[in-house]
């Protein structure tokens, strides 16, 4: 892997991470992190979507007419996360039970659309590919961590076993939203005092 | 500039096209495995309703263990084929007619001609969505036997608890019927009180949850109460009469 390559990669784990530093698709962060098991099957069909949109987003940039060009994004977009959901219904039935709403919402997933407006438009196929990846690993990274804490804080349990003593209570502010704020605000807070990096107000 | 609009056109036309035919192809193709799953679903949740001690996530089990466990009250979801011909053989599933004319359905287990236990679906509004349940019900139509709840879009380790075994598990030896009447079956805040009163434990944190539970638990034993079981009572104490 080149240079450029790895960069396309892997800056988006923590650099130029989508959810902390890109501040996009945090409405699902909040969502499906209550249990590591939904975070990661979520994780999962981000990455397919994110890798399968700019891929076919790349290859039709030159083609698609200015005019319409959004639109397209979004059917390619809806087309494969319809898909997605569609396959998790039929081989990962109690997981999209779980996830319900949340899959068919990755449409909506500023990521994915970010993704192929700001690169996929711009750059060859291969490259879209591995910024996918990365993009997709980038979130799935955030989506573990806050659903790691959520998980153990809120209930004891890792992947629905209890790693906690049972007689731990849990906390409930984990269990609903506003604890994964407080969780990704807190990594936010880790990251850029780590890097040294802040957004200009 | 017509040539562009043409081209506008063509491309938005052959990306609908593509994409329609994918997303019908995929649905066709899988649309059969997703009907398995949902009739799976069912049948899982018909048993654990009329088996409480019911654990679906035992695996790699072979049939003589399943039986084993079956007889012991128990049984396993790892062998599809198995739960479906179970389910076949030994359980059918009668149409019912309710209050006003409605229509309920009324599951019912046998083993060697004898009626073990009963199920029916519930199902209400909890905090954000309706949950649905199936209650099941011991041979005397006035204890319950198991319960499960299921298919909700309630806040997943608050209200969404109510499909952990922990909460339905309460449930068994509660009382919906006594002395000739309906008795409340109370979903408690907190823990219930030890005192032999008919309420379970609450979910703390989904008190709305609970409450919708307790009210969709109740009143739907109450329909069936008036058509079904009531029947059932008396066709039981006739036959007795006769022999």
């Amino acid at each position: 892997m080149d240079k450029k390559t790895k960069a396309i990669v892997f800056d988006p784990l923590s650099d130029n991470n989508p959810i902390t530093v890109q501040m996009l698709g945090i409405c699902s962060a909040l969502a499906v992190t209550a249990q590591l098991n939904t975070a990661f099957i979520m994780s999962i069909a981000v990455i397919v979507v994110l890798c399968a949109s700019n891929t076919i987003i790349s290859m039709m940039r030159h083609h698609i007419p200015p005019k319409i060009r959004m639109i397209v994004e979004m059917v390619v977009i809806a087309s494969l996360v319809i898909t997605v959901d569609q396959v998790l219904k039929a081989y990962a039935f109690e997981a999209s039970k779980q996830l319900s709403v949340f899959v068919g919402l990755i449409i909506t997933n500023c990521i994915v659309m970010g993704r192929a407006e700001a690169f996929a438009m711009q750059n060859p196929p291969r490259q879209a590919f591995m910024d996918g990846l990365g993009n997709g690993l980038g979130y799935s990274a955030i989506l573990i961590i806050v659903g790691t804490f959520r998980e153990l804080i809120g209930a004891g349990t890792l992947f629905g076993a209890r790693v906690l003593p049972e007689s731990y209570a849990g906390n409930g502010l984990m269990v609903i939203a506003p604890g994964a704020f407080i969780i990704i605000g807190l990594i936010i807070w880790l990251q850029r005092t780590l890097t040294g990096k802040y957004e200009e107000a | 500039m017509q040539k562009d609009e043409l081209h506008t056109i063509k491309f938005a036309g052959i990306v609908c096209l593509v994409c329609s035919l994918s997303l019908a192809g995929v649905r066709q193709t899988l649309r059969p495995i997703q009907l398995e799953n949902e009739r799976m679903d069912q049948q899982v949740n018909v048993l654990k309703a009329l088996f409480p001690d019911f654990d679906p996530d035992g695996n790699d089990l072979s049939e003589e263990d399943q039986i084993r466990l079956f007889t012991e009250g128990r049984i396993l979801r790892s062998n599809r084929d198995w739960i479906q011909r179970y389910f076949e053989e030994h359980i059918t599933e009668e149409t019912v007619e309710l209050p006003r004319g409605r229509e309920g359905k009324l599951y019912r287990l046998s083993r060697d001609g004898e009626t073990v236990s009963f199920a029916f679906p519930a199902e209400g509004k909890g905090l954000w969505s309706t949950v649905h349940s199936y209650v099941g019900l011991e041979p005397d139509l006035a204890t319950i036997r198991g319960v499960t709840f299921f298919d909700h879009g309630e806040t997943p380790g608050l209200g969404g608890e109510a499909s952990k075994p922990w909460f339905q598990k309460n449930f068994k030896g509660k009382k919906l019927w006594a002395d000739g009447e309906p008795v409340t079956l109370v979903v408690a805040k907190g823990s219930a009180p030890d005192d032999g009163s008919n309420q379970v434990d609450g979910m703390s944190g989904a008190t709305i949850t609970g409450n919708g539970i307790q009210r969709f638990v109740n009143t739907t034993f109450r329909q069936y109460n008036e058509t079904v079981f009531s029947a059932m009572r008396d066709g039981e104490t006739t036959q007795e009469g006769e022999s």
